[in-house]
């Protein structure tokens, strides 16, 4: 009987196919029609998606903004930023982030405004006490990206970066407090 | 000393060139089996390197001993990279290529120069991308993806684009000997594993000419040929190689599963038409998974990333599930109509399981679909990918694709080549017998361990420290500590059972019982190479295979669903 080196005898695409095998690619395309289905259907009824705005800005231009919103914005006793309105500007650059620490109000919408100022980084933030709890997102230095977030329990968070930016990459950290209004 | 290396590129060939080997009954000719050799012995020193480099990338996340400080850590990582994940792969996958198509279509490699050239720019590329990592200077290393706009040496680029070009060139003699075969015989079928090669070497055409432009893009902003480089494109076009890389080493070892069940377990083609349609399916849709590393990316419609990260609504990984099915299939079939083991898994446990080369087979289908297959599919889920991007568990999904499933089959093919091609005997059979067994329960316990690290505690991939310390903070991600101890002893134990697969692979071409023609060392499968006809292979009981694809099955729902949960439970995001 031929193997996987021999060439295949007679018509062998019309060989039936072994039962068990056949039901094993219905439930294999069932299952990867279904992962795509929830998937696709998530971006529509959940309220966890890695979406937003983006818009082409260069990184002097993101810094001005970013200035002119920490102009803007008031401070607490701490020195931490209070925004004007629901918009939350972040600029992240070798080796820290601009615009954190920042207080932000738990179970209200802000507009996350990301970007950078040199290279690409990584915007990796958790609770400081459930660190399972962890979202990851991509940002570049050409870009502007606007994700809607929404705290919903109060205490303080971390952001760490999580792509490569430099020697110095390992000390890049910045706090985000989330406060009862 | 050059006596000893040459000695191992002769064997007792007739007038023509060719000999029949002892255990496949293929006719090999000396000029596929000497360039096979050439390149698999170069990719084991690419290993070494790479190897000795995950020593020190190891034992520095291991932040007990914290090996090497921030300031050199990027460059060992880099070399860790580029030698494994790179090098390593890619000379086995042109020798799998040559024994795909000369070897087993039994004809001679045509156009060896091209295959010498090839190799000899392939060196270059390869020692110039180490030299010019290890070199960077006040520059910094460029890890596997030289992200734009870092300042990462503009040489780097350059032999990146000649290690490419010089892949492309030593792939022809492939392609010719394709051509030569079905040249006036367009009726004609390839067997399954010159066909898994061919499709192997279509997608890394396609990976290739990506990775030829991505760095010539950043090459000529280098040069200051453009003023600007744009970020998304570079990385768009980076993943085409980077991922697709990849892609051809999980359709290289697949071809190496058929190859190896096959000659060492006795098995059978359950279905030609499922198992090659499988195969087309990743020629059209397996290139497309190189999205997954954009999913948490600025400037990419939802829709772009959804038909992208799926494989275009899954084709890719239903050929994966498909395979999963066929080749443990093959296995039980093949066993049944040789009458060796009754019930449901007696084919299984009878089989040869103290040959490191089907053992070594096994745990990379086991380990690369239980481990590396469901963690790619669920991170590469769009909304999921916020939990997994750039983390360790990223990191433990590539470990087990590339470090357990494609390393140990390709240790396999060593392992079978060493017997069969350098017709030497193991230096010792109890030592050879124990390395896929020593390697892959270290390996495993290792990768969970990054796998858990970093979806339960959000440790980031790329840092020499931030568990127990982040510079300048009193944050660290300490909780995770326990899992990284555990991390660190299983690495190095893997470590030591790849050294432990070195000393023998070494030992026994250098002083390993020469074999006497003839002699099967011992590989053939129980009850002969090939079955004798009997039942129509369709007809054969494979209850055994669909109760493990069914276990399979089970865990990455429950993996799925734990998965979802987990992002569920998270603070709302997006618009």
């Amino acid at each position: 009987m031929p193997g996987p080196l021999d060439e295949p005898e007679g018509n062998w695409w019309d060989q039936p196919i072994n039962r068990r095998e056949g039901m094993w690619l219905g439930i294999a395309g069932i299952w990867s029609v279904g992962i795509f289905g929830w998937m696709s259907g998530f971006t529509r009824f959940g309220d966890q998606n890695p979406v937003g705005e983006t818009y082409h800005v260069s990184p002097d231009e993101f810094r001005e903004t970013v200035q002119g919103y920490k102009e803007e914005a008031d401070e607490n006793e701490d020195g931490h930023l209070i925004p004007p309105d629901d918009s939350v500007y972040i600029g992240a650059r070798r080796f820290d982030w601009d615009g954190l620490p920042a207080v932000l109000e738990v179970d209200r919408e802000y507009d996350i405004h990301l970007g950078a100022y040199d290279v690409q980084h990584g915007f990796s933030i958790r609770p400081e006490h459930t660190l399972s709890k962890q979202i990851n997102l991509q940002i570049f230095p050409d870009t502007e990206w606007i994700i809607p977030m929404t705290f919903d329990e109060p205490g303080t968070y971390h952001v760490i970066c999580n792509e490569f930016c430099g020697r110095g990459h390992n000390g890049m950290h910045g706090e985000l407090y989330v406060e009862e209004a | 000393m050059l006596g000893k290396v040459a000695s191992h590129f002769g064997n007792d060939y007739d007038a023509d060139g060719f000999r029949t080997c002892s255990i496949t009954g293929l006719d090999i000719h000396r000029s596929a089996e000497n360039h096979v050799k050439l390149f698999g012995l170069t990719a084991v020193v690419a290993l070494i390197i790479g190897g000795i480099f995950a020593v020190t990338v190891a034992l520095t996340r291991w932040e007990l001993i914290g090996l090497v400080g921030e300031q050199d850590y990027y460059t060992h990582l880099s070399m860790h990279a580029w030698n494994v994940l790179i090098f390593w792969m890619v000379f086995m996958e042109i020798a799998i290529l040559y024994v795909g198509g000369s070897m087993v279509l039994g004809r001679r490699l045509p156009l060896t120069v091209l295959a010498k050239a090839g190799w000899a720019i392939m060196v270059v590329g390869a020692i110039g991308i180490n030299w010019s990592i290890w070199t960077a200077g006040v520059q910094e290393a460029p890890l596997l993806t030289a992200y734009v706009p870092l300042d990462i040496p503009m040489e780097f680029y350059a032999f990146a684009i000649v290690f490419l070009l010089g892949t492309t060139i030593a792939a022809v003699p492939f392609f010719a000997t394709i051509w030569l075969e079905k040249r006036g015989a367009v009726d004609r079928t390839l067997p399954l594993v010159t066909f898994g090669a061919f499709i192997t070497s279509i997608i890394a055409v396609q990976a290739i000419l990506g990775g030829l432009v991505a760095f010539s893009y950043a090459l000529i902003w280098h040069l200051g040929i453009i003023d600007t480089i744009n970020t998304g494109v570079y990385r768009t076009l980076f993943w085409t190689i980077g991922h697709g890389s990849q892609q051809i080493n999980l359709l290289a070892m697949i071809t190496v599963w058929y190859f190896l069940t096959h000659v060492v377990g006795g098995a059978v083609v359950v279905s030609e038409k499922v198992s090659r349609s499988a195969f087309v399916l990743y020629l059209f849709f397996i290139n497309l998974g190189a999205a997954h590393h954009l999913m948490v990316d600025p400037g990419l419609s939802v829709g772009w990333r959804i038909f992208n990260t799926s494989y275009a609504f899954y084709g890719a990984a239903f050929a994966s599930m498909i395979h999963a099915f066929a080749i443990p299939a093959g296995l039980e079939a093949g066993r049944r109509q040789r009458g060796l083991g009754g019930g449901l898994f007696g084919w299984l446990s009878s089989a040869p399981w103290r040959n490191p080369v089907f053992s070594a087979t096994i745990f990379s289908i086991i380990l690369f679909g239980f481990m590396g297959g469901i963690t790619g599919v669920l991170m590469g889920q769009m909304q999921l990918n916020m939990t997994w991007h750039n983390t360790f568990a990223t990191v433990g999904h590539f470990h087990g694709t590339v470090a357990l499933g494609t390393t140990l089959a390709f240790w396999g093919l060593l392992f079978f080549v060493i017997k069969t091609m350098f017709r030497r005997d193991y230096i010792s059979g109890t030592l050879a017998s124990v390395v896929p067994y020593a390697y892959a329960g270290a390996m495993g316990i290792a990768t969970l361990a990054m796998m858990y690290m970093g979806i339960l505690y959000g440790v980031p991939r790329r840092t020499s420290s931030v568990v127990e310390n982040i510079p300048g903070t009193d944050f660290s991600l300490s909780a995770a500590v326990p899992l990284m101890t555990i991390f660190g002893i299983f690495a190095v134990l893997a470590l030591l059972a790849g050294v432990l697969f070195l000393l023998v692979a070494a030992g026994s071409l250098l002083f390993g019982k020469r074999l006497s023609d003839g002699d099967d060392g011992g590989l053939l499968p129980d009850g002969g190479y090939s079955t004798d006809g009997g039942e129509s292979v369709h007809a054969i009981e494979m209850r055994g295979t669909f109760t493990l694809c069914m276990v399979f099955l089970t865990v990455f729902v429950v993996l799925y669903v734990l998965n979802w949960y987990l992002l569920s439970q998270l603070w709302a995001i997006g618009a």
